[in-house]
């Protein structure tokens, strides 16, 4: 009797403690890093993130998320019951792609990645663009001088004497603003004229068009997506330098006791946002697809445009924002499938980390390397 | 941005001899700028150093000196502003006449009647009631871009 139940201890404390594992083999990837010495190959180097775990992995679902919205057909889709001739159309349905809402933070406008972007916007690789008045500004005021590196710990006290303006690392002189001041006020008279005498009323995307086409330079994105006709949103278009310059010309231009007469430059937000919506709500049959870069107003603006198309079926979001004080910064994206933004079987992925690292392995990894096929195909849409 | 200043002051025919250009940084408070082709008293500025909007700019508070209504302009520090020639100058009260103008007699001996009573109701209160009490009364013009108004006036003794 004794050794009877001295067994039976020993097998409960054994199943216990060794709680038998559900096999894993071959229903998840591998943790592997990658081998130095098949010698120093970025391609493999980039394509073993996925399988490093963490961010690295993160970035890799990335990638293979951003693959699929790009390489996404109508095609792929069994036709509805109740389709039309056209849509069931072979040649159309293949011609159908993935709407690609790009939005980033104007930091990233500041830093090196304004040149993926570009390259992205010249090559109609991405639809739709929103971004924050620095993110206009900035692309603008590249063309007028150039933005230099820093130190994040450069005294605060020291540059303003010296007339530097710190963003992170990097550093933007007083001179440049200037420039921009001297450049933008001629055009926003321009434009007031229009205002008055064609009756144009601007709104914050028509706005950016045509500081894009007055720009007139190659390495601006605003050029490229004047040019190729892709709309850049920004309704918080005055909080930064623009919105000083505005201000200022309001004192030229306006009467505030006298509106009717003297009503200043006008640029009306509700054109925008019915704009902007429209975007997601006439994708139609195409899917749509979201990459963030950052958060706060570029990334909510694209989420909640989603909206109303019941949520977006892809979602990207690369941001180092925490969620625990509940901002939408730092939401990942399910909390955004409770809204309706993201749809419940959409693709997400939220990569933690610094968008100036993960977004142009990103873009190497999918847009540029499928440049190709944009010519041929996208372009035609 | 000034020339077409210019163009509105020159519709609102005032010459650009009724005003002289001066650098907007050196416009001090109590001085007088022209706003929108109104010629003001500087009642505040602030100037913002040049930074993210741009160059340094001068914000002006003023008052239209005829009509005293508050206006506000922004320019550039190194910009010139328009400057009002603003000048006073004093004649006796010889009569009011029905329609609401004044006779004044000039220091050559001759007579100016080609201005309003004040629109100030103080200001009227005193004139008129003074000028009804056979007061010898010496009023202040004070003149700027071909406008002119009567802004003060003062008891210089009974007529006896």
């Amino acid at each position: 009797m004794g050794e009877a139940l001295k067994y039976s201890i020993m097998d409960s404390v054994r199943s216990v403690v060794f709680k038998e594992s559900e096999n894993l083999e071959g229903s998840c990837t591998k943790i592997e890093g990658y081998d130095f010495n098949k010698g120093v190959n970025y391609a493999e180097l980039i394509k073993s993130m996925v399988s490093t775990g963490f961010q690295a992995s993160n970035l890799g679902d990335a990638i293979a998320i951003v693959n699929q919205m790009l390489d996404w057909r109508l095609s792929h889709e069994l036709p509805t019951e109740d389709c039309s001739e056209e849509e069931r159309d072979v040649a159309y349905r293949e011609s159908v792609t993935c709407k690609i809402f790009l939005g980033f933070t104007s930091n990233l406008v500041s830093s090196g990645v304004r040149d993926t972007v570009r390259y992205l916007v010249q090559h109609r690789m991405v639809d739709v663009v929103v971004t924050t008045a620095g993110g206009i500004e900035e692309d603008l005021i590249k063309c007028l001088a150039p933005t230099y590196k820093g130190d994040f710990s450069l005294p605060g006290a020291s540059l303003r004497s010296k007339g530097l303006n710190r963003i992170g690392n990097l550093l933007v002189p007083n001179d440049n603003y200037c420039k921009f001041e001297n450049w933008i006020i001629p055009v926003f008279d321009q434009m007031y004229e229009e205002q008055i005498n064609e009756k144009v009323l601007w709104t914050p995307s028509k706005v950016i068009a045509r500081l894009g086409k007055e720009i007139n330079d190659e390495t601006s994105y605003l050029y490229w997506a004047y040019k190729n006709r892709i709309p850049v949103f920004c309704p918080g278009l005055t909080d930064g330098s623009l919105g000083d310059m505005l201000y200022f010309h309001s004192f030229k231009k306006g009467d505030p006791d006298n509106p009717d007469l003297n009503p200043g430059l006008v640029i009306d937000i509700v054109g925008d946002i019915r704009a902007m919506n429209g975007e997601a709500v006439h994708a139609g049959l195409r899917k749509t697809g979201m990459i963030i870069l950052g958060g706060g107003l570029p990334k909510h603006h694209v989420c909640n445009a989603n909206m109303m198309r019941n949520g977006a079926d892809f979602a990207v979001f690369i941001n180092t924002a925490q969620e625990f004080d509940g901002s939408d910064s730092g939401a990942r994206p399910d909390e955004a499938v409770s809204w309706g933004k993201i749809r419940g079987g959409a693709k997400t992925v939220k990569v933690h980390c610094d968008a100036t690292i993960a977004f142009p392995i990103l873009v190497a990894e999918t847009f540029a390397a499928k440049s190709k096929e944009f010519s041929q195909i996208r372009c035609q849409v | 941005m000034s020339d077409e200043e210019h163009h509105f002051e020159s519709k609102a025919d005032a010459g650009a001899s009724k005003t002289f250009p001066q650098q907007a940084g050196t416009i001090r408070k109590n001085g007088y700028i022209v706003i929108k082709g109104r010629p003001c008293k500087v009642v505040e500025v602030s100037t913002s150093k040049t930074g993210k909007h741009g160059h340094a700019k001068c914000h002006f508070v003023a008052i239209d000196i005829f009509n005293g209504k508050k206006l506000e302009d922004i320019v550039p520090s190194s910009h010139n502003c328009d400057v009002p020639h603003v000048n006073r100058t004093d004649y006796q009260l010889i009569d009011i006449s029905e329609d609401g103008f004044v006779s004044l007699l000039t220091e050559s001996g001759n007579t100016k009647d080609d201005l309003r009573l004040p629109t100030d109701e103080n200001l009227l209160k005193q004139v008129k009631d003074g000028f009804q009490e056979g007061k010898d009364l010496v009023v202040s013009v004070m003149s700027a871009m071909g406008e002119e108004q009567i802004n003060a006036v003062k008891d210089v003794g009974t007529k006896n």
